[in-house]
């Protein structure tokens, strides 16, 4: 496999440090041992252990999948995965990304999440399944140190972050996926905060592994007796070994199956079986029957390192496709004469490719600066220096993160098809890595709510529960930012802020006409379409805030327009006005018009 | 134990270089740095030895005030405290360099100075030799394992030569030049980055030194390697023997 550089760094920093300001948030005693140094050090050792140890592993562990065998540990039948994988996750532990945003008191380092997620962006390019399992041990630790007393925090927290244990999130059952108020595994009392726990989970990725001393499982379960629905559902800490004295002692909860998967093939999905044995301890995390509200806190980090990996691995794909269109010889071009048999040139000299790699590199760019702006607003939201702002921010987080989850799940998707297309026949064949890449980015428009619930939330909760005021609130954002690109001097800025205001006015019209339809189901007809609009035009203000930004370097003189990393930059967003911002007013106009043919079409017409 | 470590700015092989217009020198404008590939074997050697012996470990650059961020990194990785000579590349050559880290070692009085047997940039493989000949100290360089024996009196290193390895003993004080096999550089962790900040770096100017900086090496000028010629298909075997005979002449 060549090398690849996974991401444009230039890109990366231009849009961490001169789009997004990152360094200003060390302004927060939060952060306010950190300086521009520190992440420039951090995103470097992240960088480099993701292109050298990383992704010479990822080809392997998507062809070496994990499979039942003998633990070398205890002997016994287990999921082994990788052999390569029990070092990669004890490297990645050392490199400190597994606690890197927590506080300092239970280990972290106190890095921005706009930081540690441009971190995870780089390890997600170089292998996503062994990032797998630290961002999900992430997750679970997390989950511990915000609803778990001291005593969970000991034995689960510490073990987590510190890397000895792995953790998952196991909420999805057979018959209840996305519908999590329809959960069955059950929790009986047993004594103190200690529970039994009893059920079956299913395609809980990191499920299982063969080099971890301990896999703790965050666990959506029911106490008997508890409310039906989603408010009877309470989260519990089920660990593989369980404390009883001094001793670690197996918790009758079993990995009973493997997913065959189409991607992320290094990181098993397995069915979890919960006290076959009925000797399976839970303990409860946080308040009883508040298990959802709990994990939803969570959420937003969930999704927004969702759309950073659809970024990653739309990027990577790029990246790949890229070096190929440069080096392969093929044709020659449409203005040379008929018969010609001069050399051939380079499949990059040819326009519709050159389209599809100027495409590619939009999505992942324009995505990207969409993950980290949001990723900002939820470091403000924690950390911002006055109620006001941490409030403003937390809204706009909020409203933000369904379009950071699904802009790079989407759009990322066609991106590694277009990878894929610029290989040709080649790309098609398993010898290439793109179609692994294009396999792997399926899963971001699924897990961590797939896109159709991303489009109920943002119309449904976020949109018209709210009363449009998150909407409003990130409007006169954007109106802002609009406001100081007309008020340059640059003619492109002026032209691309009017073809924004004039989709903002679009927007608003929009909204008061499903604010006056009767039925709700009417009103979200079109969810997804308004979901899809908004997500195309949020990252047309990015690259209006980028190039914006462009001028700005260029008038400084550090990076003049004679730059070519600049002068791809204004490509991109000349090609997302004349393109894509066109298809975002045809999809909000679909919200409008609602059309109803798929819902009066009955299901036997189909 | 005190060992005096390098970690030398180079640029880094990822980047796409141009010369200058001078075509004297490279374009340093828009690439990136990183520590040399040699330096950090011969860091991650000196950390192992940190552990085993306790020592002291001071990582030293000389370059630009940039280089500072080169020493931050041996200071994530674990080294201790260090030292930058602060001079721009053009106003250098091995010999100077050479002569600046002699200058070091006097001020430090290490038991070991590791150095990477060569800068991925420049090529040279010169400064490890040229120091131990400044300080008539003995040398063991292109080192693939480092043990130090006799309590501490000697180090038995293992040498890359050509067809195998050669066994040495050199007594302590010494100066030792790693290899890519000594070992595998460790990566910056995050909490070693937060602790490098408060580390110290003590910096000095090439002309407080007082050392005789006429150069020895000049460069004139600078040229790409021309371009690969695209490759021919042969038909059979026995076509490419012939052409390998006739045409390559390798055969």
């Amino acid at each position: 496999m060549n090398s690849n550089v996974l991401l444009s760094e230039r890109d990366m920093q231009f849009l961490l440090y001169d789009v997004h300001a990152v360094d200003e948030l060390t302004a927060f005693d939060y952060f306010s041992d950190h300086d521009r140094e520190t992440f420039e050090q951090f995103l470097s050792a992240c960088k480099r252990f993701a292109r050298e140890r990383m992704w010479p592993s990822y080809k392997q562990m998507d062809k070496e999948v994990p499979s039942f065998g003998e633990d070398a540990r205890s002997g016994q039948r287990a999921i082994c995965v990788h052999p390569r994988m029990g070092e990669l996750y004890s490297q990645l532990a050392n490199l400190g990304v597994l606690a890197a945003s927590r506080p300092y008191d239970v280990g972290g380092s106190q890095l921005p999440i706009t930081v540690s997620t441009a971190a995870m962006t780089w390890l997600m390019a170089g292998n996503l399944s062994a990032a797998g399992f630290a961002f999900l041990t992430t997750g679970a630790a997390h989950l511990v140190e915000a609803f778990g007393d001291t005593w969970l925090r000991t034995h689960f927290m510490k073990p987590m972050y510190a890397g000895r244990f792995t953790g998952t999130m196991a909420l999805t059952e057979p018959h209840a996926g996305s519908s999590l108020a329809d959960i069955r595994t059950s929790a009986t009392h047993d004594s103190g905060g200690r529970y039994r726990i009893r059920g079956s989970k299913i395609f809980i990725s990191g499920g299982a592994n063969n080099f971890s001393d301990n896999i703790v499982h965050l666990t959506l379960a029911r106490i008997e007796d508890s409310p039906a629905g989603t408010r009877g559902v309470s989260l519990f800490a089920v660990p593989k070994l369980r404390p009883e004295g001094d001793q670690w002692v197996p918790n009758d909860v079993q990995a009973s199956q493997l997913i065959e998967k189409i991607g992320w093939k290094g990181l098993p999905s397995v069915v979890l079986d919960y006290g076959s044995e009925d000797d399976c301890i839970g303990w409860l995390v946080g308040r009883p029957n508040d298990g959802l509200s709990h994990m939803f806190q969570m959420m937003n980090e969930a999704r927004i390192l969702v759309g950073a990996n659809a970024v990653a691995t739309a990027s990577v794909g790029y990246q790949e496709s890229l070096e190929y269109a440069k080096s392969r010889p093929q044709g020659r071009l449409i203005d040379t004469e008929k018969g010609s048999t001069g050399p051939q040139v380079p499949i990059a000299q040819h326009p519709d490719v050159r389209r599809m790699l100027l495409r590619q590199k939009c999505i992942v760019t324009g995505g990207l600066s969409l993950v980290l702006e949001t990723a900002k607003y939820q470091d403000i939201a924690a950390h911002g220096s006055s109620l006001t702002v941490r409030e403003r921010a937390q809204i706009l987080a909020d409203f933000m993160t369904p379009l950071a989850k699904t802009f790079p799940a989407e759009w990322g998707y066609e991106a590694n098809t277009l990878a894929v297309q610029v290989h040709g026949g080649y790309g098609y064949s398993s010898e290439y890595v793109v179609e692994a890449l294009l396999r792997d980015q399926k899963l971001n428009s699924i897990h961590e709510g797939t896109t159709g619930l991303q489009g109920l939330d943002l119309l449904g909760r976020k949109i018209l529960r709210d009363r449009g005021h998150g909407l409003q609130l990130w409007l006169e954002t954007i109106l802002g930012d609009l406001a100081l690109a007309q008020a340059t001097e640059s003619p492109e800025l002026k032209e691309y802020a009017a073809v924004l205001r004039a989709f903002v006015s679009q927007v608003q019209v929009t909204l008061r006409n499903l604010s006056s339809r009767t039925s709700l189901s009417s009103m979200l007809s079109h969810s997804t379409d308004m979901l899809l609009a908004l997500c195309s035009f949020a990252v047309g203000w990015q690259w209006l805030k980028i190039v914006t930004q462009a001028e700005r370097a260029a008038d400084g003189g550090l990076q003049g327009t004679k730059c070519p990393h600049i002068r791809g930059l204004r490509h991109c967003a000349q090609y997302w006005f004349a393109t894509e911002i066109p298809v975002a007013v045809a999809q909000l106009t679909r919200v409008d018009v609602a059309d109803s043919s798929f819902l009066d079409c009955s299901l036997d017409s189909l | 134990m005190k060992i005096l470590v390098t970690a030398k700015r180079v640029v880094d092989p990822d980047s796409k270089i141009q010369i200058a217009d001078t075509q004297t020198s490279i374009e340093l404008d828009d690439v990136d740095f990183r520590v040399n590939y040699f330096c950090e074997n011969a860091i991650e050697a000196a950390l192992e030895l940190q552990d085993e012996h306790d020592a002291e470990v001071v990582v030293c650059s000389i370059g630009n005030e940039d280089a500072i961020q080169t020493i931050r990194t041996g200071l994530a990785m674990g080294g201790d405290r260090g030292i930058l000579v602060e001079a721009e590349d053009e106003v250098l050559d091995g010999d100077l360099v050479a002569r600046t880290l002699a200058k070091l070692y006097e001020q430090e009085k290490p038991d070991i100075f590791l150095l990477g047997k060569q800068a991925i940039d420049g090529d040279s493989n010169q400064v490890g030799q040229l120091l131990a000949e400044y300080l008539s100290l003995p040398q063991a360089c292109f080192a693939s394992n480092i043990d130090i024996i006799e309590d501490g009196a000697v180090a038995r290193v293992e040498r890359e030569v050509d067809g195998g390895i050669e066994t040495i003993d050199v007594d302590l004080p010494c100066i030792i030049t790693a290899d890519l096999r000594l070992n595998e550089p460790r990566y910056a962790s995050l909490p070693g980055i937060m602790k490098a900040k408060r580390k110290k770096i003590e910096e000095f100017e090439l002309d407080d030194l007082e050392l005789d900086t006429t150069l020895k090496v000049v460069t004139r000028s600078m040229e790409l390697p021309a371009g690969r010629q695209a490759g021919v298909m042969v038909s059979d075997v026995d076509e490419l023997v012939n052409k390998l005979k006739s045409e390559a002449k390798v055969l």
